[in-house]
């Protein structure tokens, strides 16, 4: 027989047929089935292969945990690979395809795997992947095209290649109490944190509050749990001050209980309504947690434990009760602890057959002796199951006498008919969001598991995670850790009462039967006893090496229920108590993660970019925007058919002919202001500002701490104790946090303060023989001549009804001026400027045709000030004063940044008239083929149409003594050598004759 | 008088959107206030500025960080140590404060063009904003008149809360279009208007 | 992690920027001895536990602030401006070391 569905119960929507298809065949289940109870109803028992051996696999578990079961759903072209069936919940329209074979899950090629056992062992590609040591095959890529084939058939699911079309979100959140877990303990918490006032969060990872209450089948204040549990998330509904969030798993605990978390908002809908996101990234800051996420039943290590029909005991009850899907008709347990004849009992109720209880314990209490009648079932106690049998579905199993205290397994093997196994292993706390807050478990050797550690955080724990497996006990921890989490004692009142199964909650220290076959650890990794045994003989008996040799732990389920076995067969190989091997540290997240939740809004079109006041119009205007940091500025406005290069040798020639603008608004500005404002600048520039006069601007340079080079730009002096300062684009912020820290932390003596204005002013840079003119025809309120603005003077005036400040200074060493508007009117003023550039043939020019012309002019930028450069490596020497100490003064002259072969700015000419590269190496003597001895690199390179030629700034050994020799470029990378000279970097106009005028 | 560009304007479409159907929960405006200014105290004269403050605008500020209160017509709210945001729907608030304000006391800065003003009211107001800063939006912890400077990624925001669903951010004004895109996209799955 | 602004309340750690050690004595600014800048421009302490810090709240009111942050384990046990208390700070530092 196979599984099937119960004539009744189940917490599921019998009137609501869904219909779903998996690998292509169509279902149907009801409202409120998962993925793996549908089709356990439908009577499927194959849900995968596994990832080495290709075995088939069923369904192991019913929640989070589950290993085995992995899908691939598709949404139109968007596949999402190993999820867990046990998590999905169905919908009309669900298409799930099962993963890791080929040609169909039924007939799987790679099957084979399972014969050739032995080479696919632990440390497989650690052994394998070394390539061959010896013959034929030695030193050649062999192994690398073996390698795409095998790595090919191990595996998981196959991800897409489709843009992911889903909206994430990120979501703050602050709260008093935070309740991990939704379970009888969550819900006491929650509700005793609520009725304190407190503000509470509830996260449960799954659909349904509740937790163990769904399908416990016990009854709480003479109810059954369930509809307890229920009432209860009535209550917590009613309060305005908690928030109820299932389908969220809280997957990473950080520092400062900072906790992260996933809402699944729309994955179980057809299609999100509109501006659903798909997944919700919760940052939860809680002033306090509880931890009540409960526990995680184990698996026993057998020969063929992994075959489809054996299940964890506790997932076939919630089958049964939760579903109303019987896992099988005749069921066999096997256990070395109490909590499995409850889940007989259940599975009796619901309609199966119980076959055995197989128990590895001698003594067993007279209470389960009354369960296991109760369920009719036989018990074998001290025996064990040796094998199981069956295909893709179980057909029955062996057991043998077994000595708990030796392990022996003695006298013959007894066959079992049955189409199901449940094993229970005992319960492992579920402690994973403790350990990541900090420090490590502790083995309680009555209870056979991990418990949490003390707090390092502000947690408390209660129920089951603590190890208090009783539903009584989890009521009672429940409240408790929910008045402390609120900073409450709160007057002893009457708890709940339950009424539920008894049950000792100590197992038995039994975690393996070592007998003939292959028994797995991790169910998802393949690996086996035998492997963990095989690591320890190879010399990895650290339990952080032998994870990582063996890969146990390691899978999309990270070890939820292998952790523990794998660690007691270690133990065991290593003769020592399991505390003394220690455990590995738990980290984020709990369970897989969407990539789309974390990158969340910061993504595609949502990114943040900063726009110039007079972005739309160069977009208007024919401009190829160019991304600098998170500005946009224009690269060229090209004209039709001309190339990028075409384009800036135009609007660069233009502009020295007759007069070009730039948008300038992105130069970094900060109002410096206050009665100690010029004392600072005087500190903070290589150079004197306080002698600087009321409307005037001067150049300055900031040095590093270190004495190297850190910014360059012109400050202008608006009134006794107003200065604008400018900074390079890039360097805005860093100087700005350059400025606040000397003035918060060094010098708080200073009344200055600092503001960014960068967005404040929009700024149009024009020049040109006939920027003058240009600005004189449109410029109100002050004349523009050599007497009225003199280089590096300042005046205000108007331009089409809007007041401008207009400095007169240059950067592209033609006659400039930068003039500045309120960022409001910069469109305006612009198009007023463009206006009355019309006569003159002004034209637009962009950020190329600007590098073209500082290269020619020999300014530097950020590609020569690059945090390696001093003011002399640049020949800013004379910005140097003597008069003052400032920042970088004392470390400037050390030896090595004033040794003669320091790299120095130089310009190059291409000797054979070729295009130069950023970045190429200078060389005196060309070697194509064994490039070596680089004297320096070019910083900045373009063709110059000043000069006819084919340019570049580079920084040299002792490049000043070098002026006027030849060298070479060495370029291996982009297969470009050739001769060059080496010369000033003041290519152009070097006595400044235009730009003074 | 020629009037100020919004950088706002191109993606500003007035009319409602998102998942509406059942009513906005959200609504946006561009506030386009007339002056935008940041005021700063020398460490001692926090209580003079206030008292300025107090002079120009008729608005008496709170005591405390974050401390602010609003009339409608205009505004005021400390953001950071002795530093406050002073906003007026008129132009021309510099020059008010130029004679109050002097070098004694602290400095004015006009921000009237860098900063840009947007408005979110309506009960998802909290939720929208949750999305984008780390900071606590609940009435208790932030309270009507109050400010608080935060940062969405490279996004600085200066906001203060001017009613129990209403808040008003300033943001620099060359982020401001990209910020009003990712507000309006956040505010889809409640529905919104913009007004 | 958070860290606690006495301007702004408990802020996440995203909103911080670094700036360093914060036991860094700058020399006067005409000082010529050369020993005194590099330990300060240089040296740093990197201890395993308490660590007297600069963050500035840039994210926020963009004040500097002293936080002693354990570098073990990320607590912080104490963080305020870093105008005016200096002193406080190094005291509180030199006592535990």
């Amino acid at each position: 027989m196979s599984p099937r569905r119960a004539e009744t119960g189940g917490r599921i929507d019998r009137l609501r047929t869904i219909r779903f298809t998996f690998d292509g065949t169509p279902y149907t289940g009801y409202a409120g089935d998962t993925l793996a109870s549908a089709l356990l109803a439908n009577g499927v028992t194959l849900f995968g292969r596994s990832f080495k051996y290709h075995r088939p696999r069923g369904v192991l578990t019913a929640g989070v945990e589950e290993p085995n079961a992995l899908v691939t759903v598709l949404r139109g072209e968007v596949r999402e690979p190993n999820i867990a069936a046990t998590m999905v919940e169905i919908y009309d329209g669900l298409v799930a395809v099962s993963q890791n074979r080929f040609p169909s899950l039924a007939w799987d090629v790679n099957a084979i795997n399972q014969l050739g056992g032995k080479i696919l062992s632990a440390g497989f590609y650690y052994k394998t992947f070394m390539g061959p040591v010896i013959g034929p095959l030695k030193g050649t890529r062999f192994w690398m095209f073996c390698e795409h084939f095998i790595r090919r058939a191990a595996g998981l699911g196959r991800a897409g290649t489709t843009a992911d079309p889903e909206r994430y979100e990120r979501m703050n959140a602050f709260c008093d109490v935070l309740v991990v877990g939704s379970g009888p303990a969550g819900l006491m918490a929650a509700r005793a944190a609520a009725d304190q006032g407190q503000r509470v969060i509830l996260c449960e990872l799954e659909p349904n509050f509740g937790g163990s209450a769904n399908w416990s089948r016990e009854t709480i204040d003479g109810t059954p749990a369930a509809d307890w549990a229920a009432r209860a998330i009535g209550q917590l509904e009613g309060h305005d001050n908690v928030r109820l969030l299932p389908r969220t798993t809280v997957w990473g605990y950080y520092d400062g209980n900072t906790l992260a978390a996933l809402e699944r908002v729309t994955d179980h809908k057809e299609a999100p309504a509109r501006g659903e996101p798909r997944h919700r990234y919760w940052a939860i800051r809680a002033r306090s947690v509880v931890l009540a996420t409960g526990s995680f039943e184990r698996p026993l290590v057998f020969p063929g434990n992994d075959r489809p029909g054996v299940m964890l005991a506790h997932a076939s009850e919630r089958y049964a009760n939760e579903y109303g899907v019987l896992p099988g008709d005749r069921i066999a347990l096997f256990t070395n602890n109490d909590s499995a004849y409850r889940s007989a009992l259940a599975l009796k109720n619901a309609g199966a057959a119980i076959v055995a209880i197989i128990d590895v314990r001698q003594e067993l209490s007279g209470e389960m002796r009354k369960l296991a009648t109760e369920a009719e079932a036989e018990i074998l106690s001290a025996h064990a199951v040796v094998a199981t049998e069956g295909g893709k579905a179980l057909s029955g199993l062996k057991v043998q006498r077994f000595d708990m205290v030796s392990g022996a397994l003695t006298g013959d093997a007894r066959s079992i008919h049955a189409d199901c196994l449940l094993m229970s292993g005992g319960w492992s706390p579920t402690i994973h969001l403790a350990s990541q807050a900090g420090a490590s478990a502790e083995w309680d050797a009555a209870r056979q598991a991990f418990l949490p550690p003390r707090p390092t955080q502000k947690w408390v724990g209660a129920g089951a995670f603590t190890g208090s497996f009783s539903t009584a006990e989890a009521i009672a921890e429940g409240r408790t850790a929910g008045l402390s989490a609120a900073g409450a004692t709160g007057a002893p009142t009457a708890l709940p009462v339950v009424e539920g199964a008894p049950g000792d909650p100590d197992p038995a220290p039994v975690f393996e039967i070592k007998a003939k076959g292959k028994s797995f650890v991790d169910f998802q990794h393949d690996v086996t006893a035998e492997d963990v045994r095989l690591a320890h003989r190879e010399g990895f008996v650290s339990v952080e090496h032998l994870k990582r040799y063996t890969t146990l732990g390691m899978a999309t389920d990270q070890g939820k229920s292998s952790n523990v076995p794998g660690l007691a067969i270690m133990a065991e190989a290593l003769g020592k108590p399991i505390p003394e091997v220690g455990t590995t540290r738990f980290r984020p997240p709990y369970s897989a993660v969407s990539i789309g939740s974390l990158a969340a809004e910061r993504f595609g079109d949502l990114k943040p970019e900063r726009l110039t006041p007079m972005h739309d119009w160069h977009i208007a205007n024919g401009a190829t925007m160019y991304s600098a940091g998170l500005w946009y500025r224009p690269m060229i406005y090209g004209l039709a058919g001309e190339t990028i290069e075409q384009a800036y040798v135009r609007e660069a020639k233009a502009t020295r002919d007759s007069a070009g603008i730039v948008d300038v608004s992105t130069l970094g500005k900060i109002a410096v202001q206050g009665p100690d404002a010029a004392e600072f600048l005087d500190r903070v520039y290589t150079n004197m500002f306080s002698t600087l006069a009321v409307g005037k601007a001067r150049y300055g340079l900031m040095l590093r701490e270190d004495g190297l080079a850190f910014d360059d730009g012109t400050t202008w002096r608006l009134g006794e104790q107003d200065f604008l300062m400018t900074t390079t684009t890039a360097n805005a912020g860093k100087v700005m946090q350059h400025l606040e820290y000397f003035l918060d932390v060094i010098w708080p003596e200073l009344k200055v303060t600092v503001t960014s204005v960068t967005d404040e002013w929009a700024g149009a840079a024009i020049g040109g023989p006939n920027a003058r003119a240009i600005l004189a025809a449109c410029v109100k309120g002050t004349a523009v001549d050599n007497a009225t603005l003199p280089f590096m003077g300042i005046v205000r005036g108007e331009i089409a009804d809007v007041p401008v400040m207009i400095c007169r200074l240059s950067f592209s060493g033609e006659m400039a001026f930068e003039v500045y508007s309120g960022a409001g009117y910069g469109t305006h003023v612009w198009e007023a400027l463009i206006g009355a550039g019309k006569p003159f043939g002004l034209v637009t020019y962009g950020l190329e045709a600007l590098g073209t012309m500082r290269i020619e002019k020999g300014h530097v930028t950020g590609a020569e000030i690059d945090g390696r450069t001093t003011a002399r490596d640049l020949h800013l020497d004379w910005m140097l004063s003597k008069k003052k100490p400032f920042i970088g003064s004392a470390m400037m002259d050390r030896e090595g940044l004033i040794a003669p072969d320091r790299l120095q700015l130089v310009g190059l000419v291409s000797l054979d008239n070729r295009p130069l590269n950023g970045g190429a190496h200078i060389v005196e003597e060309l070697d194509e083929a064994n490039p070596h001895d680089s004297i320096g690199h070019i910083t900045a390179c373009c063709y110059s149409p000043a000069l006819g030629k084919h340019i570049a700034l580079a920084l040299v050994s002792g490049g000043k003594a070098r002026h006027g020799t030849r060298a070479f470029v060495s370029d291996p990378l982009r297969n470009r050598f050739g001769p060059i000279e080496i010369v000033s970097n003041h290519f152009y106009d070097p006595d400044g004759s235009r730009m003074h005028g | 008088m020629v009037e100020r560009q919004s950088p706002i304007e191109p993606e500003l479409h007035p009319g409602s959107h998102g998942n509406f159907e059942h009513g906005v929960e959200i609504i946006l405006t561009e506030t386009r206030p007339g002056s935008i200014l940041q005021l700063a105290a020398w460490p001692g004269e926090e209580k003079r500025l206030m008292a300025g403050i107090r002079t120009v605008t008729g608005l008496a500020l709170p005591d405390g960080a974050g401390g602010g209160i609003a009339d409608g017509v205009k505004a005021v709210f400390g953001f950071a140590p002795g530093k406050f945001t002073v906003v007026d729907d008129a132009e021309g608030l510099a020059s008010a404060f130029a004679g109050v304000i002097t070098p004694a006391i602290g400095t004015v800065t006009d921000l009237s063009h860098g900063r840009t003003a947007i408005r979110i009211a309506g009960p998802k107001a909290e939720w929208v904003l949750a999305k984008f800063f780390a900071i606590d939006f609940a009435l208790p912890a932030f309270p009507v008149g109050a400010g608080r400077s935060t940062t969405h990624h490279d996004v600085f925001a200066q906001i203060q809360r001017t009613g129990a669903d209403q808040f008003d951010i300033y943001v620099f004004r060359s982020f401001a279009r990209s910020f009003w895109k990712a507000l309006c996209h956040a505010s889809e799955e409640v529905g919104y208007e913009v007004q | 992690m958070l860290i606690t602004c006495p301007y702004c309340g408990p802020r996440d750690v995203i909103e911080f920027t670094y700036q360093g050690d914060g036991n860094r004595q700058r020399p006067q600014p005409a000082s010529q001895d050369l020993d005194a800048w590099n330990a300060y421009v240089y040296d740093r302490l990197n201890p395993a536990g308490d660590h007297n810090e600069i963050w500035q709240h840039s994210g926020g009111c963009r004040a500097h602030l002293r936080v002693v942050r354990n570098t073990l384990t990320h607590e912080i046990s104490s963080s305020g401006f870093a105008r005016g208390d200096h002193k406080a700070a190094r005291h509180k530092l030199e006592a535990k070391s």
